[in-house]
């Protein structure tokens, strides 16, 4: 790995753009989301950017239990997404269903099944403290040695 | 031009430059009352399962034994458990805690309270008693129902008396409804019936 | 044939603006819109069915995530449709608790929708200044109930917790800073004219349309209609509840009769914590068997549960009926079409204030 690509990689860990997909949520874990971008746990001092573009996304945010409506179109918006990349589930609908998960429902958690999870956060919904914390602790993981992990 | 005005005489605001020169966000910590999710006190918990019965969210809370003889401990899986707080409400013997919960019980002097109820529908029920054999209950009452599937006990929650399960000790019932999930014909329905009530006092 | 659509433009499902999926398909003709569609059905999940055979303390968790953002609403009228079946009367103190837990979240439901607003016209210094008094008033709602979004905080018979002298006296001293910088904002928003280029005159709706599409909540306000379920409760009856109205109907309208309707909000919230009786706040009490409907007024119009219930408090048959359903087929139908240019289309949608979770459960 040349100076150049170690001083590149540096340099985009710290400008990371995040797109959410909201795959069938209640709207809860959604509103944490958006309080994390209030000022007061302001997202964007870390030079973290959240828009809602898949093509220019480093980091893409899970929320919601999924509906059979997303089962195609969430690998269809995965693979949309350039290299390097890494997913983060936000409160329980991906991890288990919470309290859809009955015999006669609807949603098809767990998300992991659908596409490689890196990452969770627990909760219904989680604090933005606490998504605030597992963002950044998997965002130097993305770029750190691009280049030898090729 | 009045918009450019407007903007200049809100930012020459002495608290607005404050604002923006020393501000710093917040910390990243949760206050102590948010309820998070329960943590065990070091009180004795009796296995009475009252926790797992009133939990709304499925896989969240379960009751297990632990490597010391005789000690049961609840366990609570972060990714299922919605922080409710209602197991910790109803534990008799306080070993979960989350938030002020306790704090505010103790208070106001608020509980809750379960009652169960067993009903039997006579028409689809075949008289199998599968229900019977499983109930863990009827099992520690009368142990010949673990090996032969009949009791003449009349001590039991309920057995199967004239070709249909007839229900003898509705209050024994502890609501985990293992006799519903063996039923063929659903033809048992456990109700889990919760109560908030108050003490009466003088504030 | 003369051709009158040029171009059929979708705002796909995965948007900038919109937080939740949905399908709005546009006919153009060059930049005027003739006609839009939407179409729905990616948040799907089927709650209705399993709340089936379920008791009160498992449907009530249900019903309040239905909604995340006006979860008190669907708990209030869950709670209340049960009670309604079962005869159960709440003590006076539990019944002006619910009220406050119900208008805090109807301020912070109602600073959401104009956040939302504000940043799809692209005004984010109004949108972040929303947000951060929306951080208040979570502060407090997790002061009273412990949470800050899906509180569970009202059962059958009362309410869960006690607040003490402390909690209302912080509530209080919060609010203070709520109305102030609320007002400041809503004359920002008044006499901005960049802001009124985007919002006066744009989304009419007129009042017999809104009649006629059975349109509700802030939106039908906004149009001359007097409709507040909240008229009708009694608890709300006693605080001397009037509904606001507005009459011209546009963008702007719709966004400040929300502003209003906070400041309505915080004064009732004033009344209620000086006169707060004392007592118990559980009147116990259990579930029996009956069917019955009942009506609330939600943060976005008008909320109503039908439900039966068999002998020991289970849900036999349940419907609920959301608001955002009527709004958004009024949007589609009245508010869109008349707009001069596609970049009004998410204007107008946003401002009707769409909750598609609601619509879908």
């Amino acid at each position: 790995m040349t100076v150049l690509q170690a001083l590149k990689n540096a340099v985009r860990q710290r400008s990371i753009h995040v797109c959410y997909v909201d795959t069938g949520s209640c709207n809860g874990c959604d509103i944490e989301v958006l309080a994390c971008l209030s000022p007061r746990y302001d997202l964007e001092q870390y030079g973290i950017y959240v828009h809602n573009n898949p093509r220019e996304a480093d980091v893409l945010l899970i929320i919601g239990g999924v509906t059979p409506q997303w089962e195609d179109k969430l690998k269809m918006v995965w693979d949309k997404i350039p290299e390097p990349k890494v997913a983060v589930s936000i409160g329980n609908c991906p991890i288990s269903g919470c309290v859809f998960s009955r015999p006669d429902t609807l949603t098809r958690a767990p998300a992991k099944s659908y596409i490689p999870i890196a990452a969770e956060v627990p909760g219904c919904p989680p604090r933005p403290t606490e998504i605030i914390q597992a963002i950044l602790s998997v965002a130097p993981l993305i770029f750190r040695d691009w280049e030898l992990r090729q | 031009m009045r918009s450019i005005i407007s903007y200049i005489r809100h930012m020459a605001r002495p608290e607005w430059l404050k604002k923006f020169f020393f501000a710093k966000t917040a910390p990243l910590t949760t206050p102590a009352h948010f309820r998070d999710f329960p943590h065990l006190t070091d009180k004795e918990c009796t296995h009475c399962f009252q926790c797992m019965m009133i939990c709304p969210a499925p896989g969240a809370i379960e009751v297990i034994r632990t490597e010391k003889p005789g000690e049961w401990k609840p366990v609570i899986y972060p990714g299922h458990c919605i922080r409710c707080g209602l197991c910790v409400e109803i534990c008799p013997e306080l070993v979960l805690d989350a938030g002020r919960v306790h704090t505010k019980n103790a208070q106001d002097g608020t509980y809750m309270q379960f009652q169960f109820h067993i009903t039997v529908n006579p028409v689809t029920c075949m008289g199998c008693g599968s229900c019977t054999v499983a109930c863990p209950v009827n099992k520690e009452i009368d142990p010949q129902l673990a090996a032969k599937g009949t009791s003449t006990s009349d001590e039991v929650i309920m057995r199967v008396y004239k070709g249909i399960n007839t229900v003898f000790h509705e209050d024994k019932c502890t609501g985990c409804k293992t006799c519903e999930e063996q039923c063929p014909t659903r033809s048992i329905l456990v109700a889990r019936v919760l109560e908030p009530l108050q003490l009466e006092e003088e504030k | 044939m003369k051709k009158t659509v040029d171009v059929s433009i979708p705002l796909g499902p995965v948007h900038p603006i919109f937080k939740e999926p949905c399908r709005i398909k546009c006919e153009t003709f060059g930049e005027q819109i003739l006609a839009a569609e939407v179409e729905l059905g990616y948040m799907k999940k089927g709650i209705e069915r399993i709340m089936v055979g379920r008791p009160w303390q498992e449907v009530m968790f249900l019903a309040e995530r239905v909604c995340g953002i006006c979860s008190v609403i669907h708990n209030f009228v869950f709670i209340e449709t049960m009670e309604k079946i079962s005869g159960v009367t709440v003590p006076d103190r539990a019944a002006y608790l619910r009220v406050l837990a119900n208008e805090l979240d109807r301020i912070q439901s109602h600073l959401i929708a104009n956040f939302s607003y504000c940043y799809t016209i692209e005004h984010e210094t109004i949108g972040m200044y929303l947000l951060n008094i929306r951080e208040t008033v979570m502060d407090m709602l997790e002061y009273l109930t412990g949470a800050r979004v899906t509180c569970a905080y009202i059962i059958p018979g009362g309410v869960r917790f006690d607040p003490d002298s402390e909690d209302l006296a912080r509530i209080i001293h919060a609010l203070d800073s709520v109305e102030q910088e609320t007002r400041r904002y809503m004359g920002m928003f008044e006499s901005g004219p960049l802001i009124g280029l985007r919002s006066r005159g744009i989304g009419i709706m007129t009042r017999e349309q809104a009649e006629l599409i059975h349109a509700v909540g802030p939106t039908a306000r906004a149009c001359g209609i007097t409709a507040d379920c909240r008229s009708d409760h009694p608890t709300y009856q006693k605080l001397n509840f009037v509904p606001l109205v507005r009459t011209e109907g546009d963008n702007y309208a719709r966004v400040m009769l929300r502003f209003q309707e906070i400041m309505q909000s915080i004064g009732m919230i004033r009344t209620i914590i000086l006169t707060l009786p004392e007592g118990k706040i559980r009147g116990g009490g259990t579930i029996g068997r009956g069917q019955t409907t009942h009506k609330g007024e939600a943060p976005r119009g008008e909320l109503t549960y039908r439900i039966k219930s068999d002998t020991h408090g289970r849900v036999q048959e349940i419907s609920i009926q959301t608001p955002s359903i009527m709004n958004i087929e009024a949007c589609a139908r009245y508010m869109i079409p008349g707009v001069t240019s596609v970049a009004d289309v998410t204007s107008a949608y946003i401002s009707s204030d769409p909750c598609i979770a609601c619509t879908e459960r």
